[in-house]
């Protein structure tokens, strides 16, 4: 039960990512098409048929958000029910499955009222966006809070809504730029959704002002706490939607001017904001699983161990002996033990059951090396997709350098299985972790070559080039779900920390090649060069990662 | 089938990418006894403070001696962010074990180990 808790800790994480991106695209879809789609279904040329699209979009998600939502209800109940012995009745009386069953029953007619063959008209739909909005409030930090919970109740509802009325209705404008045809239409359509924006913008930032203000409270616990420094991430993102929508609102202005101005441009960035915007989901998913800073007093890193532990030294390029792990001494141990007692010696470590001994310094040596070695690879990477763009066609083959990262991996990654220890290369498939590097090592090859036949003009078909960025952007996204230090030790804080921004430059490297691929001139152009910088940026981060 | 390799391709490296255990936020901010104090046998007051209003009716903690776990009656009048109980304990070494409901939804569980000394 134990396992299946932390276990479900994980899942719950994405899950409730996945919850957020629903619940977003519903409420700002429903918000798109009360306050934009509707009323100019009259004054555009194909109005009806984007009203209609809206509800399907907003409708849609509506009942993603039905299933999402029960499903974590469903975990939590199920968790609580063999956890503490509760009944199936006591469990779902529970605060968080009422506001969870409540926000699903709204979303499910939300949902049906939006794809009815009639959609409803405006206050209903409404209602029930309201209804879903103060039930989500109801299973955040703020619930729970000791103090000052209404005022972050409020805070809350009002960083949701500002981030449906934004992100969530971004998905419905690039339907709407994908259907229009006209000047005056884009113009019209991005004028409103401008203010729209804004006004999500301003929610956010009065929302997020004021938990700042309770949930972190100085600047210690800004840098010194997984929270912490979730936020910082999320305030990096947040910076980099803010300078996507400045572009696409100076194509609004000169739409104004000039009719016949490419909407191209606003189309592709929304699309970046829409993948940033879900990235920022993620990390808010995260944030509600590690404590707030305000609460931990101890256990905070400070600056001078921050800077003590990123400053640079050289590479550690030569490995550890192998016989000086902890695993392999004690294997050692257990022999010389055995030899004397003349009796078989037992394994040090079994596959699928039982810890790995504490690790000693050769472990960490090991691993540095290992993060070391890494960062070559993926710096190589990153160079030669510079020197590809600035005109070296031979250097379109980087992919393959991929294979290499792969091998090292594949020997490296677990040393106390084949071909370096003594565990078996099927026996150590027992070993989950062990499993998923094995799984990452084969997704690593398959991604490379895959991406070699786009360079290299094999695989020809339009989607295949946009493997790669999704790929990058999603690991990058996914990659925020990592940082979960609830006591705060310092150390794994300390390691953590290298994880925020390899993440935000896997997000940079991921969007800024669907730039270069999507749009055309000089954005294209700069795209094309940052996103290989972006790469630079995570070999780098790499070389200089430390554990100690 | 394009787009099909696509989403398989993203959604593996997201497993794989991501894998790492998560726990939740309602955190232990002392207890009493605290962690691996070592206190004299008899009738003890166990009071441990959380950061979050928690749900006493869907909350647990229990004793565990060895192997044996059993669990304690919780204090129904204990303040919200507290789970709090009475034992008489006989000398040895335990483990504290509490799992605690977030009114917001958070399942979070610890231990604190405790040993009682014979005077």
């Amino acid at each position: 039960m134990a396992l299946l808790i932390d276990l479900f800790g994980y899942l719950s994480i994405v899950l409730h990512g996945l919850t957020i991106v629903a619940q977003s695209m519903a409420l700002g879809g429903v918000l798109f098409l009360v306050f934009l789609a509707r009323p100019f279904t009259g004054a555009l040329p194909d109005g009806v048929t984007l009203a209609r699209r809206t509800g399907v979009i907003a409708g849609w998600n509506a009942l993603a958000l039905t299933v999402c939502e029960l499903l974590a209800v469903a975990m939590q109940v199920a968790v609580l029910m063999n956890s503490v012995g509760l009944t199936l009745a006591e469990a779902v009386t529970a605060q968080f499955a009422v506001a969870g069953l409540v926000k699903a029953a709204a979303a499910a007619a939300l949902g049906t009222a939006l794809l009815a063959p009639r959609p409803a008209s405006a206050a209903p739909l409404l209602a029930l966006c309201l209804v879903v909005l103060v039930a989500a409030t109801m299973t955040t930090h703020a619930a729970a809070r000791l103090s000052h919970s209404s005022i972050l109740l409020a805070a809350t509802g009002l960083h949701i809504l500002g981030a449906a009325i934004w992100v969530g209705g971004i998905p419905s404008f690039v339907m709407a730029l994908g259907r229009l045809h006209d000047g005056a239409a884009f113009r019209r359509v991005g004028a409103r959704f401008s203010r729209m924006s804004i006004l999500g913008v301003a929610c956010i930032l009065v929302s997020a002002a004021t938990m700042t203000w309770f949930y972190i409270g100085s600047w210690s616990a800004a840098y010194g706490t997984a929270y912490g420094v979730m936020v910082g991430a999320k305030v990096a993102m947040f910076a980099a939607l803010l300078l996507l929508g400045l572009g696409n609102f100076l194509v609004v202005e000169r739409l104004r001017a000039d009719p016949g101005t490419s909407v191209l441009r606003m189309r592709r960035f929304a699309e970046v904001e829409i993948g940033i915007g879900f990235s920022i989901f993620f990390a808010a998913a995260s944030l509600t699983s590690v404590p707030p800073a305000v609460d931990l007093a101890q256990d905070r890193v400070t600056w001078a161990e921050i800077v003590e532990r990123n400053t640079p030294h050289l590479p550690r390029l030569v490995s550890p002996d192998f016989d000086a792990l902890a695993l392999p001494t004690l294997q050692a141990q257990l022999d010389a033990e055995a030899a004397r007692a003349r009796t078989a010696a037992p394994a040090a470590f079994t596959p699928g059951s039982g810890e790995l001994p504490t690790r000693n310094a050769a472990d960490i040596a090991w691993s540095e090396y290992n993060h070391h070695w890494a960062g070559l690879f993926v710096l190589a990477i990153g160079l030669l997709g510079l020197a590809h763009r600035a005109g070296l066609h031979a250097a379109r083959h980087w992919p393959l350098v991929l294979l290499g990262l792969a091998a090292f991996l594949f020997v490296r990654s677990d040393p106390e299985t084949w071909p370096l220890g003594n565990v078996g290369f099927f026996a150590s498939f027992r070993d989950v972790e062990v499993l998923q590097h094995r799984v990452f090592v084969v997704l690593i090859v398959a991604f490379a070559l895959f991406e070699w036949g786009v360079r290299t003009g094999r695989l020809r078909r339009p989607g295949a080039a946009l493997v790669f960025p999704l790929l990058t952007a999603t690991g990058g996204a996914l990659l925020l779900t990592h940082s979960h230090a609830i006591a705060n030790v310092k150390d794994q804080l300390l390691v953590e920390m290298s994880h925020t921004p390899l993440a935000l430059a896997g997000i940079g490297a991921g969007w800024s090649r669907w730039l270069e691929l999507r749009t055309e001139g000089s954005i294209r152009r700069v795209a094309g060069w940052l996103w290989p910088i972006c790469f630079l940026v995570v070999g780098i981060i790499l070389l200089v990662y430390r554990e100690a | 089938m394009s787009r099909l390799l696509l989403l398989v391709v993203v959604f593996l490296a997201a497993e794989c990418l991501s894998s790492k255990r998560a726990v939740a936020h309602a955190i232990l901010l002392e207890s009493q006894p605290a962690a691996r104090a070592t206190v004299p046998p008899g009738p003890s007051e166990i009071v441990l403070r959380f950061n979050s209003r928690v749900d006493h009716a869907r909350s647990r903690l229990a004793l565990r001696i060895g192997q044996a776990e059993s669990a304690l009656p919780l204090d129904p009048g204990s303040p919200a962010d507290v789970l709090a109980t009475s034992i008489t304990l006989a000398p040895g070494s335990y483990v504290l074990r509490w799992q605690v409901l977030a009114v917001d939804g958070h399942i979070t569980r610890g231990d604190v180990p405790l040993t009682v000394q014979a005077p």
